[in-house]
């Protein structure tokens, strides 16, 4: 194979500059690029996906970092936390008499004269984090493909590179002030990468305030791309070139002298001696399905589907102490999604509180709960509802002006993430101004699916798609969730060691099912609308909840089996699954 | 880029500055300078507008300003001090002043040659300063549509202040004199630093090869207030899904300390870069920080009597009033994805336009905001009304009756943290003053609240004697209540006053006092089943049946309607008289009465028919707006005590009347069969015998003409 003259993964700027060349050598003016890309994406597009060189584009995280060389391509997973804005820069400008760009660069690599015919162009910054209450499993997912490439980069990795990271180490991470506590776990990580990789590992997310534990931001630079693509929350695996300098000192001084305290320069707060900068080339949405490991490669057969529905199904029922209708439920719950929001009822969405836990079972059914759950979903967090806890903690993101930063909350999570809330721990006592506000966050979640963001002069509501599981004594007023499932436990959940093949094909029909199409054909919706009718006609306590509840659960249902319309048989399924559940509410 | 011709220009801007005549004739900016001549005012604000209306208007000169005002603002500062009148009144000398007459005899003694840093600028001589600003037609940008297309442009931003800096000198012409020479040297000052100067560069030192030692001289240079601020998106502008953007902004001279952090501005400025300076200009050469530098500042209004109509608005308007339904209409597009409820949404509209206040000769008031009380079983979509009317307020307030923060409805008085002095915080209802205030779960307010809603709800303040501080504030404010009945759900089987969990001094404040019941009902049952089912497969509301105003269009009617205040006509007065005394009747005769008529149900309708004048944009109360404002209040009453109707055979004829009409109204026929007529009927609970005496009875009205065969109805227009 010929080669192209430059290379992409190690020197993607190269690549750049010959594209750009290239254009202006067939006549284009550069104020034709203004907002526009002038062939670079179509290359990299080509490189990365059509000649399926994307595995071997690092992924930067810590373990990485400290060997990835700047100005190299690379990859970064994560979720976007904050937007800092548009940052200007002068994208082209004449050189004597030859055009220069400066796009997916932060410094001038000439000098730039004062020449008049520079454009000025912008870029936004996103300030990104690894998704919050990622799974060891998903994070190990987007790791594999590093073996393989490890030995093209190991060869250029150089002194220089260490010293970087050792500098930048011994310096706290600049994330949210929690952050006093990772500096043993970062030293640890120092004297050995492969022993910090599986501390991660375990150390899990079963205890929310650890979330920031791994916590690698990033500042991504999106050039070109419409407004509208990137949202806040949304998880994107952004591909493109790494500027991480930790060379220049921070200049404090020279800033302080003359900003006093009024200094309002995001880039102050997050020097590139410590956040690293990702010029993004190409972004792409991720899906549940991109944490896999590999998909199977089995064709998608309505018997296969059922075969793995009925494998989850019994390791549900089994870490549930053979409780069959709460396992029904949790398998529901586990598929469920915001499908669409109408007037402020998010539609789809499917929270479950499973009742008569107390505290001693709760630490039995629980955890192997957590644990399971944890196995299946990529993105899970668990939060332990106690009144100190409600009275502390901040669950919203807010504003801080002080600082131009988005503070993260508990409750900023990206979507399809599942949130279980342990109320067992709950005790009486007073709640502090602080603590009625999170209350009421939560309810407003488990209502609407929505999170009020604080902005101090306003509140602004984002939209989430949080699946949340509710574990309580008794039915939890504080948070009403959709489905009270009281739970009777017959045995004391196995323990079984589950083989990581079954593990994987769970993961993938979750993965799957949740995204299937769904309609009900005309006949079934008359069926559906009389059953409505007749229930509410002999219990007038049935309300549009009510209803919005069964045909959640059907759709559900119908999709687990792995349909896409409804039949009389799924909906008699979900009659039965709520006459069963009403028997035990009596 | 042409070559422009600054001089050309500057002539057009004198030409401009001493012609422009306003509307009345008079030369605005002449008269504008001769106060700055005689030192009573800094500011020269050339309005943009004005250059846009000036008769010899060069369409290029004004598109060259708006790109390029910086340099422009330099052209029009040197065009006046080339107009500036004499001074026409005296004024006491001060600093300045005499630096300056000396500067002038200095000038003529000691010029040695073209020196440039030793010729005075012309900043320091000026004692006023120019602003230029965007004229005010057409939509604000939001701070997310300033591109980097916009840089050096005068632009308009609409955003909320969340930050200020204190506001600081800032050197605008260094002046140093030399130890050696004596000479005054003067450095203009153009960024926020500046590098000194440390040698003496007039030709006298230069040839004495001197080195003159430079002395800044503070007294003698000229400073600017200056302050910074940062501004941010409001939350409507805000795409789904993103996060507000925020800009630097900085003001200058007189344009400091108008604004303060949560302040909702109009700014017009033009959008600059920020070069970097020093070591970080090597580094970072090709980022470059932008600002905005204020040229004007606006404060928003959020009342409805400083509400501005908007280009078309006015002609729409128009338009709205001319069509006869406009009652309707509006109500229907209040909450439109709520489904029914029709009077209840003609009462919040009502609620929304309010009747004037009125303010008798000895200085008694009489409020003119209507009251409204909603309660209901829970689920019954009560808090989404008000929501929803809370958004279509210009100036609203949502609350519950346990407001989270200690300040409760009223007012508090509170211990400054920083100051420990005492303040005055206002509550839920003084901050919604001149607006509404929407009250959620009204019936479980606290007992201390409850007592001062009392007097919110008639005389509009409230009264405060806590902590030394005896005060009262206003709350001219609509309240608009939801409450839920005393045992959670309604009870059929206790009286009303039992389940409404109000103290009848409370209630009797309420013009009107609305119930919705979640009755068992197939019709609705198959609707709402209809509707999830839907919304399920479609992802969408059904559609309305209707297109609804938008929220924008609401509010500018709603506005301009408020503008009238109608009076009762002398020939309405003793049909109101008599309709009132017939209440005060009715209640006498029976045994157990449903409410408290009192003198304040008569106010009520007075008020509810004022409202309903204004939609119309009448100056009178017409005799219909009365009926209509009974009507409601019938309504309203029964909506409470609807088991009386069902019991009395007279009310189910008039009941079975008004199902027909708003049948047909809603499928817009004058026909109606029989056949459709019994369905209709019958799903209400009423028999056939029932609907054939209504047919007759009102046919004996002429209402409609009966079909002698078929029964068929055709209603006879009116």
């Amino acid at each position: 194979m010929v080669g192209p003259p430059y290379d992409c993964l190690a020197n993607p700027l190269g690549a750049v500059r010959l594209t750009f060349e290239k254009a202006i050598g067939s006549g284009s003016h550069p104020s034709s690029f203004d907002g526009k890309d002038w062939g670079t994406v179509d290359l990299f597009r080509h490189f990365l996906f059509d000649q399926s060189h994307l595995s071997q584009v690092p992924i930067l995280n810590l373990a990485t970092i400290r060997w990835i060389q700047p100005n190299t391509l690379v990859r970064f997973r994560g979720m976007i936390q904050d937007m800092l804005g548009n940052e200007f820069y002068v994208g082209a400008y004449k050189d004597g008499s030859v055009w220069r760009t400066n796009k997916y660069m932060d410094f001038s690599q000439f000098p730039i004269g004062s020449s008049p015919g520079s454009r000025v162009w912008e870029r936004r910054l996103l300030y990104c984090v690894p998704v919050p209450g990622i799974n060891s499993w998903a994070e190990s997912a987007s790791e594999v493909a590093i073996d393989g490439c490890m030995n093209w980069t190991s060869q250029q990795r150089d002194k220089r590179g260490r010293m970087d990271f050792e500098a930048m180490d011994a310096k706290d991470f600049p994330v949210s002030g929690s952050n006093f506590e990772d500096s043993p776990s970062a030293k640890r990580m120092k004297e050995d990468g492969q022993d910090y990789k599986t501390e991660a590992a375990c150390s899990g997310t079963t205890v929310v305030s650890e979330i920031d534990k791994d916590s690698f931001p990033c500042l991504v630079k999106i050039y070109d791309s419409p407004e509208s693509e990137l949202k806040l929350n949304d998880v994107f695996e952004f591909v493109g070139v790494l500027t991480f300098d930790s060379e220049i000192p921070a200049e404090k001084g020279d800033h302080d002298e003359f900003c006093n305290d009024y200094c309002d320069d995001d880039l102050v707060h997050l020097p590139s001696s410590k956040v690293p900068r990702l010029h993004c080339i190409i972004h792409r949405k991720l899906a549940a399905h991109d944490f896999l490991h590999t998909s199977p490669i089995i064709e998608q057969k309505p018997h296969w589907v059922k075969d793995v529905r009925e494998s989850l199904l019994k390791h549900l029922t089994d870490v549930l102490g053979n409780d069959g209708v709460a396992a029904h439920y949790m398998l529901l719950h586990l598929l469920s999604r915001v499908h669409s929001r109408v007037d402020n009822v998010a539609v789809g969405k499917l929270s479950l509180n499973i009742t008569c836990l107390s505290k001693e079972s709760v630490s039995v059914f629980g955890t192997q709960l957590s644990l399971a759950i944890k196995n299946l979903l990529p993105f899970s967090t668990c939060i332990p509802l106690t009144v100190e806890y409600l009275s502390r903690s901040s669950l919203a993101p807010k504003k801080d002006y002080q600082t131009n930063r988005l503070i993260p909350g508990v409750l900023q999570l990206a979507e399809g993430s599942h949130l279980i809330i342990d109320e067992t721990q709950l005790e009486t006592g007073t709640l502090n101004s602080v603590g009625v506000d999170n209350a009421r966050l939560l309810r407003n979640l488990i209502e609407f699916q929505k999170v009020e963001y604080d902005f101090t002069y306003y509140k602004m509501e984002m939209t989430a798609d949080v699946q949340l599981l509710i574990l309580s004594e008794g039915k939890s007023n504080i948070l009403p969730a959709d489905i009270i499932m009281p739970f009777q436990p017959s045995s004391v959940g196995s323990s079984e060691v589950v083989a990581t093949k079954a593990l994987e094909a769970w993961r993938w029909y979750l993965a799957t099912v949740r995204s299937l199409p769904h309609s009900i054909e005309s006949e079934m919706q008359k069926v559906v609308e009389d059953d409505l009718v007749a229930a509410r006609q002999t219990d007038r306590s049935i309300g549009s909840q009510d209803f919005s509840r069964w045909l959640t659960m059907g759709r559900l249902i119908s999709s687990s089996f792995g349909e896409t319309s409804l039949s009389l048989e799924h909906w008699q399924m979900v009659k039965e699954l709520e006459r069963q559940r009403r028997e035990r509410l009596k | 880029m042409k070559d422009v011709d600054f001089n050309a220009d500057k002539v057009l801007a004198k030409d401009f500055l001493s012609n422009f005549a306003d509307a009345n004739g008079e030369a605005k900016y002449i008269n504008i300078l001769q106060d700055v001549a005689n030192h009573k005012r800094r500011a020269v604000q050339i309005d943009l507008e004005d250059l846009l209306n000036y008769k010899d208007l060069d369409e290029e000169f004004f598109r060259r300003v708006t790109e390029n005002t910086r340099r422009y603002i330099g052209i029009f500062a040197s065009a006046i001090d080339d107009v500036m009148p004499e001074p026409t009144e005296p004024f006491p000398d001060d600093d300045h002043d005499i630096l300056m007459t000396q500067r002038t005899e200095d000038a003529t003694e000691n010029t040695d040659g073209s020196d440039p840093q030793q010729k005075m600028p012309a900043e320091i001589k000026r004692y006023y300063e120019v602003y230029i600003r965007a004229p005010s037609k057409g939509r604000p940008f939001t701070i997310r549509e300033v591109k980097a297309s916009y840089i050096g442009q005068l632009v308009r931003i609409s955003g909320i202040v969340t930050r200020c800096s204190d506001v600081k000198p800032l050197m605008q012409v260094a002046v140093y004199t030399c130890e050696d020479c004596g000479f005054e040297i003067y450095q203009e000052v153009t960024a926020r630093v500046f590098m000194p100067l440390f040698e003496c560069p007039s030709r006298r030192c230069k040839t004495n090869k001197t080195n003159g030692n430079l002395i800044l001289q503070l007294r003698a240079s000229k400073f600017l207030k200056f302050q910074e601020a940062k501004i941010q998106e409001l939350a409507e502008h805000v795409p789904k899904g993103h996060i507000p953007r925020s800009m630097t902004v900085h003001f200058r001279g007189e344009l400091t300390r108008k604004v303060a952090p949560g302040d909702v501005v109009e700014l017009s400025g033009i959008f600059l870069p920020i070069p970097y300076t020093g070591f970080r200009a090597l580094r970072a050469g090709l980022v470059a920080d932008t600002y905005l530098e204020a040229m004007s500042v606006t404060h928003f209004k959020k009342k409805y009597e400083e509400y501005e109509l908007r280009g078309d608005e006015e002609e729409q308007i128009a338009r709205l009033a001319e069509d006869g339904d406009i009652y309707n209409k509006l109500a229907r597009s209040l909450a439109p994805e709520i489904y029914g409820h029709e009077d209840i949404k003609k009462a919040l509209l009502l609620l929304l336009v309010g009747a004037p206040h009125r303010k008798l000769k000895d200085g008694m008031k009489i409020r003119g905001d209507l009251h409204l009380c909603l309660m209901g079983d829970p689920g019954v979509a009560k808090s989404q009304l008000l929501k929803h009317i809370i958004n279509v307020a210009p100036r609203g307030v949502y609350t519950t009756g346990r407001g989270s923060s200690g300040v409760g409805l009223t007012a508090a008085v509170q211990k400054d943290p920083v100051t420990n002095e005492m303040v005055l915080e206002g509550g839920a209802l003084v901050l919604a003053d001149m607006g509404i205030c929407a009250i959620d779960e009204f019936d479980k307010m606290d007992e201390l609240d409850r007592t001062a809603i009392h007097e919110v709800m008639e005389q509009q303040t409230v009264s405060i004697a806590k902590a030394g501080i005896t005060t009262s504030l206003n709350a001219r404010t609509a309240v608009l209540a939801a409450a839920n009945p005393a045992w959670g759900r309604y009870d059929l089987r206790r009286t009303p006053a039992e389940n409404i969990n109000l103290p009848p001094a409370l209630l009797s404040r309420f013009d009107l006092l609305w119930l919705i019941l979640d009755r068992a009902d197939m019709d609705s049952d198959l609707e709402m089943a209809r509707h999830v089912v839907y919304v399920h497969q479609n992802k969408e509301s059904p559609a309305l049946g209707f297109t609804p105003l938008e929220p924008s269009k609401l509010r500018a009617y709603i506005s301009a309607a408020r503008r009238l205040s109608p009076y009762v006509p002398k020939e309405l007065e003793e049909y109101i008289a008599t309709a009132y005394s017939s209440i005060r009747q009715e209640e006498a005769k029976s045994n157990a009465p449903h409410s408290y008529t009192t003198v304040r149900t008569l106010l009520s309708i007075l008020r509810i028919s004022a409202a309903l004048a204004r939609l119309r944009f009448s100056e009178t109360v017409a005799q219909s707006d009365v009926d209509e404002a009974l009507r409601l209040m019938q309504m309203s009453k029964f909506s409470l005590y609807s088991d009386d109707r069902q019991r009395s055979g007279l009310d189910a004829i008039s009941d079975i009347y008004s199902i027909l009409r708003d049948e047909a109204a809603r499928t817009n026929t004058m026909d109606v069969s029989y056949a459709h007529a019994l369905n209709w009927i019958s799903r209400k609970g009423y028999s056939e015998a029932q609907l054939k005496e209504c047919l007759e009875e009102y046919a004996a009205l002429n209402v409609w003409q009966i079909h002698p065969h078929t029964f068929d109805i055709r209603f006879i227009d009116a």
